[in-house]
């Protein structure tokens, strides 16, 4: 289908300048003129593979062997296509937090109070006041 | 008593060009036929009409209010938007109250009477917020998103919560924990996602307008599904204190409607400054609402001068034939308002779709990590504590959240952040600069709002690269924060009676205004369609 196409870098020199009308006029300058190689979904990244089960572990979501197996091949194919952009020359680029860094946008660091506690308690699926209650904590070796 | 759904382009069902135009006769729930007299302000705004009919008398805000809940119980076992529909009593008791007020001549606000769905991802305090997901199943939240408070203090009535993928994470709402939503243009389609439900619900005339989210296209997607406008404010200009944060630099919540006027009515109500979200801006709100005059009074080539680029990288290879002729049927039609449209090159453009999903998933690995089951949310039971967390969100979440946290803490791992996460991040200010030098030359940038109309139920479900590749037009207006407009503007061949194309308009920061002046004028002179549902067609 269609989307595999959408889904490829474009083999596109890149020229300096980030966008340009049919009026041809460059409005951005960058260093060189890195290309990027015309790369297919079917790249493989250079880094160790997805350690499936590890991750899991890290990320506090026990998974069955099953759940392992259907997702391990799902989860290498998108890295795999993330990693095409280890082939973008990105060299002098400012990483960009969000958008817009209009920050300064802090309020007084001063306590207040929230009216609704009943209904934040009511929320606990484990609550001995005034105690949210959890299991005990196995120290690991 | 009039009908509550007018519109002066009330067209024939086929979808052509001509500029056929039949006056019609539709019904009420009360089984009443009522012709389509129209206020003035009744052809661009659904909202100004009920207020309208509503100070004049004319129709009570419960009758309003019964007339959509007799259409959305009528609609609802087929579409399925709604993960929650407040009590019929409790929706007409704030009715109710509003007509008392009217009665005493008090000041209503400007939404008075108009039904609101929410998307379930925006908190509720006075119903359920999951999310869609079961990891918050029966989640009642403490406090309102600020968005539906000031939406309330205005007047509104929330009818309900909408489906979505589960956190947002999707473009089909096949990835709700619940349900899946059916395109009320064909119901064996998707609505698009992840605000598939909200979506719906103004597409199927469930309420008049809705709440969605827009992380990476899931309002403005689904608004070309569903046939209906969707707007993405700029990031940072409405607040998103209570929306379930998926991924925190490109969320924002949008907006719903089935015209551009009550689109940027309800995007005024919520817009502003929140001290509860420090993201959210200072800049002063325009306003959005006097603009939108009758088309009667718009002289010939009422956008002479325009700039308009249209984003050639968006109408290559892989999109639609029938997507593409819908958007040069819109380019021209630009163009006879006056518009010098022009073709824009943006060489970068398909960086933006891996860069955009390397950031959401890993701000969402990070985002999702609050849901251990302890505080709020469905707890699995264990007597040990990480093994509570391990179940708790195993048992909760579905397959893609999981895919998705997983993939995210790959990213994030150490020793890999400079390989993913990073370059993701420099991605992203190459396209922003992209973006606005684009921006500097011309007004607005167009584009399709999807590579497609709406697919089949099931077609993409186990191909997540398949549904990636449906976001390319969408997630680099997130990455760039910037603001856009999606409204209907064709058809492709499907379904009973065609399926909706959508039409994208980009702005610059901030810039809503040109947004909704430009899609406001485009939609009140487009001839020849009718973006109804047939399905809207039997009910009434």
């Amino acid at each position: 289908m269609g989307s595999r196409a959408l889904l490829m870098l474009s083999n596109f020199k890149f020229k300096p300048s980030f966008a340009f009308s049919s009026s041809s006029k460059s409005f951005f300058l960058i260093n060189k003129n890195p290309k990027v190689r015309n790369l297919s979904t079917k790249t493989r990244s250079s880094l160790e593979p997805p350690d499936v089960p590890r991750l899991a572990e890290t990320a506090r979501i026990s998974l069955s062997p099953n759940e392992v197996e259907e997702f391990a091949p799902k989860i290498q194919q998108v890295i795999d296509w993330f990693g095409q952009l280890q082939a973008v020359d990105l060299d002098n680029v400012e990483p960009a937090i969000r958008a817009d860094t209009q920050g300064d946008n802090l309020r007084e660091d001063v306590p207040e109070t929230f009216e609704n506690k009943e209904a934040l308690i009511a929320s606990i699926p484990s609550y001995e006041e005034p105690y949210i209650k959890v299991p005990k904590v196995l120290n690991k070796e | 008593m009039l009908s509550t759904i007018q519109t002066p382009r009330w067209l024939s069902h086929l979808p052509s060009r001509g500029h056929t135009k039949s006056c019609s006769l539709y019904t009420l729930a009360s089984g009443q036929p009522v012709t389509t007299t129209s206020l003035p302000a009744a052809d661009q705004s659904q909202i100004f009409s009920i207020r309208e009919s509503l100070l004049s008398r004319h129709l009570t805000a419960a009758e309003v209010a019964q007339s959509y809940l007799s259409r959305l119980k009528q609609t609802e076992p087929q579409i399925k938007s709604f993960l929650h529909v407040s009590e019929p009593e409790k929706v007409l008791k704030q009715a109710q109250e509003i007509d008392k007020k009217i009665s005493r001549n008090e000041e209503v606000g400007p939404l008075a009477g108009t039904l609101v769905a929410v998307k379930d991802n925006i908190c509720t305090a006075d119903m359920p917020s999951t999310g869609g997901s079961h990891i918050l199943e029966g989640y009642r939240p403490p406090f309102d998103a600020t968005a539906v408070k000031r939406l309330k203090d205005l007047g509104a009535i929330v009818v309900g919560k909408t489906n979505l993928d589960e956190f947002g994470m999707g473009s089909s709402t096949e990835a709700s924990g619940f349900q899946v939503t059916s395109n009320p243009w064909d119901l064996s389609r998707v609505p698009g996602g992840s605000s598939g439900g909200s979506a719906a619900a103004v597409s199927a005339r469930q309420c008049v307008v809705s709440l969605g989210s827009d992380t990476g296209g899931s309002v403005r997607q689904p608004a070309s599904f569903c046939g209906v406008v969707g707007l993405k404010p700029t990031y940072g200009r409405v607040s998103r204190f209570g929306l379930m944060a998926y991924a925190s630099s490109l969320d924002v919540i949008g907006c719903f409607g089935s015209s551009v006027a009550d689109t940027g009515i309800l995007l005024h109500a919520i817009s502003g400054q929140d001290a509860r979200d420090a993201t959210s801006s200072k800049r002063e709100v325009p306003d959005l609402i006097s603009q939108f005059i009758s088309p009667s009074s718009l002289k010939s080539r009422p956008l002479e001068g325009l700039k308009v680029g249209l984003i050639r990288e968006t109408v290559d290879v892989g999109v639609d034939t029938g997507v593409k002729t819908a958007i040069q049927g819109a380019a021209a039609h630009l163009e006879e308002l006056g518009c010098i449209l022009r073709e824009v090159s943006l060489p970068s453009f398909s960086l933006g779709l891996p860069a955009y999903y390397i950031l959401a998933s890993s701000e969402s690995s990070s985002n999702l990590s609050r849901y251990d089951g302890v505080r709020y949310g469905n707890q699995a039971s264990s007597d040990e504590l990480n093994s509570l967390y391990e179940d708790s969100r195993a048992k909760g979440f579905g397959p893609e959240v999981k895919r998705r946290i997983l993939m995210g803490t790959y990213a994030l791992s150490a020793g890999y952040y400079d390989a993913y996460y990073k370059r993701a991040q420099q991605v992203r200010t190459i396209i922003r600069k992209s973006f606005k030098a684009a921006l500097d030359e011309n007004d607005i940038l167009i584009s399709p709002a999807a590579p497609s109309a709406a697919y089949r139920i099931g077609e993409k479900k186990n191909d997540p690269l398949a549904m990636y590749a449906g976001d390319i037009m969408t997630v680099n207006v997130n990455l760039a924060g910037l603001p856009a407009l999606v409204l209907p503007c064709g058809f492709v061949e499907g379904g009973a009676a065609g399926l909706p194309v959508g039409l994208q308009m980009i702005g610059a920061a901030f810039d809503e205004e040109k947004l909704l002046k430009v899609g406001h004028i485009f939609e009140q002179t487009l001839q020849g369609y009718n973006f109804v549902p047939p399905i809207i067609s039997d009910v009434l």
